[in-house]
């Protein structure tokens, strides 16, 4: 295969898991207005509980299953930490993301003999992943293969998002979000709206973890770290490139911008950036990702002085 | 009607007991369905906390409040929210300025519903009825209808909010059902049971009448007749309206205008209207019935002949007077 397209394979097999994730931190940070911290904490449950019950021969399908609602189970505690025990967001999200190391920690330690807990799981090469299901014929159309199921999982779970954040209680969540007060006073029950947007949004960076590890064959507890400055960076570099005019736009602008993130990332590293310095490179790009507004403002005001230059 | 009995409501946000203030002390008051009224008082007189404590935003220390007799006074904000419409002084308090004009008016018109998270949001039969309102009250928003409203100005998004607060779907013989044993004061059992003795009596016609009924026309006409008749039984509550000084924040045209709005709107719908505002002669010229409060207490309560008597003058005597006496204890 060539090489340009081995990369850019490698490319999609890295940004599509993390459309979800960028997906999921969407719907808190932007729709809800929450800014969660949540997020790494479900990616590593995610992973540890598709990878933990492979390893223990479940079928992947299940494992990836178990793995998104064990996410979903992270948003809806830290929804009781902030509804039900008043903790404020930022730390009702820490609190979670804490414990799930510990709790990562003891699910990957189900699958080894004699210990309660372990750091690392890698998967055997009998081991069945969602993608190795699907792996017939020649073993170089294998890549290939993995990034269509990405794709397929991905699209199918931004259509169900769009639906569902369009239905009359999608809606609600949004108008919730933006203010709170006005949801109060349309008769929304805003405290459960607050925890079905985290429990989604959990949910949905729960299903990316599984997907990011099973690609990786592998869990460690460290696997999530970073990962929410990734999903961030991918939704501040998605509105900025291409728009949040209307709420289509701004799903599709996300999904690409997860995409963009990582051509950056794996560009920078084919110049000869060097990996090691890999966090250093992600706080550059979303440093330049959130100017990016001012840096339009400054372009559109030099242009603006220098066609009333012309006229004068 | 609602009523407020004995409510007394107390800040204390340090903790101390000398950092202590009463907003209201052993308020009693009652509002005919139908009345528009005004309410005035300098700051902290208790105005804006007695709109709250009717909304459900704070919970009275003591009292109640009562809607056609049934006690409210520990029913949530949100599931009040199908009986008070509310605009807030803050014109982006009352819309969700990232949604569109027609996104903020469905949720508007879910007001009181159980949103269903399957039903697609919003609905196209829906607009044709937005349109109309829009027009009705000459908006102005017809052709803005898929803006968001967040670039919009001030006036405006309080005159949406306003349309807003005041129109809702008409409620569904469930959601009558629901609300019939929820605010009815009476026992939880016997509210169900007089619902459902009155519907499946009247079901009971229907049935009857359907089977002689020929044409599809006319079942539907005897169907809409049924649920005429459940709503009027059971749908007691005309939506009361809650303007916190919503013009407060605009300026002198156009809050003239949203007043006026105000006044065509709650005359049209014949609305119980309760409007808090600080200036006395908006307060004067608009309304039925006018309540000045004072340090927590009512000071003056008129209405009819003896309001249009009154002017910004007698009004303002009055504030100095009780200013006086409160100084003097």
């Amino acid at each position: 295969m060539p090489y340009i397209i081995s990369v850019i394979l490698n490319i999609l097999t890295s940004g599509l898991p993390c459309c979800l994730l960028a997906l999921g931190i969407f719907i808190t940070y932007r729709l809800l207005d929450f800014a969660d911290l949540t997020a790494e904490g479900s990616f590593l449950i995610g992973g540890s509980f598709a990878i933990a019950l492979i390893r223990l021969q479940v079928d992947p399908f299940l494992a990836t299953l178990v793995a998104t609602i064990g996410g979903a189970l992270c948003g809806y505690l830290t929804s009781v930490f902030y509804t039900k025990l008043r903790i404020p967001k930022l730390l009702s999200g820490i609190i979670t993301m804490t414990l799930t190391a510990s709790i990562a920690m003891l699910i990957l330690g189900m699958t080894k003999n004699g210990s309660i807990f372990t750091n690392n799981v890698t998967l055997s090469s009998s081991d069945y992943t969602i993608y190795s299901v699907f792996y017939y014929g020649d073993p170089m159309y294998r890549p290939l293969i993995k990034t269509g199921i990405m794709l397929g999982i991905v699209v199918l779970v931004f259509i169900v998002i769009y639906f569902f954040f369009g239905t009359e209680y999608g809606m609600a969540i949004r108008a919730t979000g933006m203010n709170e007060e006005m949801g109060r006073a349309q008769g929304i029950n805003t405290k459960r709206a607050s925890i079905i947007a985290l429990v989604v949004s959990n949910a949905l960076i729960g299903l990316s973890g599984a997907m990011f590890c099973q690609d990786l064959r592998s869990c460690d507890i460290k696997v999530s770290s970073g990962f929410l400055v990734v999903g961030l960076a991918s939704i501040l570099i998605g509105e900025s490139i291409f728009g949040k005019r209307s709420f289509k736009n701004r799903l599709i602008s996300i999904g690409l911008g997860a995409i963009v993130y990582f051509i950056i990332i794996t560009v920078a590293i084919e110049l000869g950036f060097p990996t090691q310095l890999k966090n250093l490179l992600y706080a550059i790009l979303i440093a330049i990702a959130l100017s990016i507004p001012l840096i339009k403002l400054l372009i559109s005001n030099a242009k603006k002085k220098k066609e009333s230059k012309q006229y004068a | 009607m609602l009523e407020l009995v004995n409510v007394t409501k107390t800040f204390n946000i340090s903790g101390n007991k000398e950092d202590e203030r009463t907003a209201l002390d052993h308020i009693n008051l009652q509002i005919e369905p139908g009345e528009f009224v005004t309410i005035i008082g300098g700051n902290g007189s208790g105005k804006s906390t007695t709109l709250n404590i009717v909304a459900g935003s704070l919970i009275p220390d003591s009292g109640k409040i009562l809607l056609n007799g049934r006690d409210i006074t520990k029913i949530p904000e949100y599931k009040r929210a199908a009986y008070f419409g509310r605009v807030f002084q803050d014109p982006m308090k009352g819309t969700a300025g990232d949604m569109s004009v027609l996104e903020n008016m469905e949720v508007a018109f879910l007001r009181g519903r159980n949103h269903s998270p399957i039903k697609w949001g919003f609905k196209e039969k829906d607009k044709k009825f937005f349109i109309e309102e829009l027009k009705r009250f000459d908006l102005g928003l017809e052709d803005r209808l898929n803006q968001k409203v967040g670039v919009m100005s001030g006036g405006q998004r309080q005159a949406l909010t306003l349309l807003m607060a005041t129109m809702r779907n008409k409620p569904t013989i469930k959601m009558m059902r629901r609300d019939y044993i929820l605010f009815s004061g009476l026992p939880e059992e016997e509210a169900r049971k007089e619902f459902d003795s009155f519907y499946d009596e009247k079901k009971l016609v229907l049935d009857e009448k359907l089977k002689t009924a020929s044409s599809k026309e006319e079942k539907q006409r005897y169907k809409n007749e049924f649920e005429e008749t459940i709503r009027n039984k059971f749908d007691l509550t005309k939506q009361i309206l809650l303007l916190d000084e919503h013009t407060a924040a605009l300026d002198p045209k156009t809050a003239k205008k949203v007043l006026e709005l105000t006044d065509k709107i709650v005359r049209e719908n014949q609305m119980t209207t309760l409007m808090v505002t600080h200036n006395m002669k908006d307060a004067l010229t608009y309304g039925d019935r006018l309540i000045m409060f004072h340090l927590g207490h009512i000071i003056l309560d008129v209405k009819g002949e003896e309001k249009k008597k009154l002017a910004v003058d007698d009004l303002l005597k009055m504030f100095e007077e009780a200013d006086k006496k409160a100084e003097s204890k």
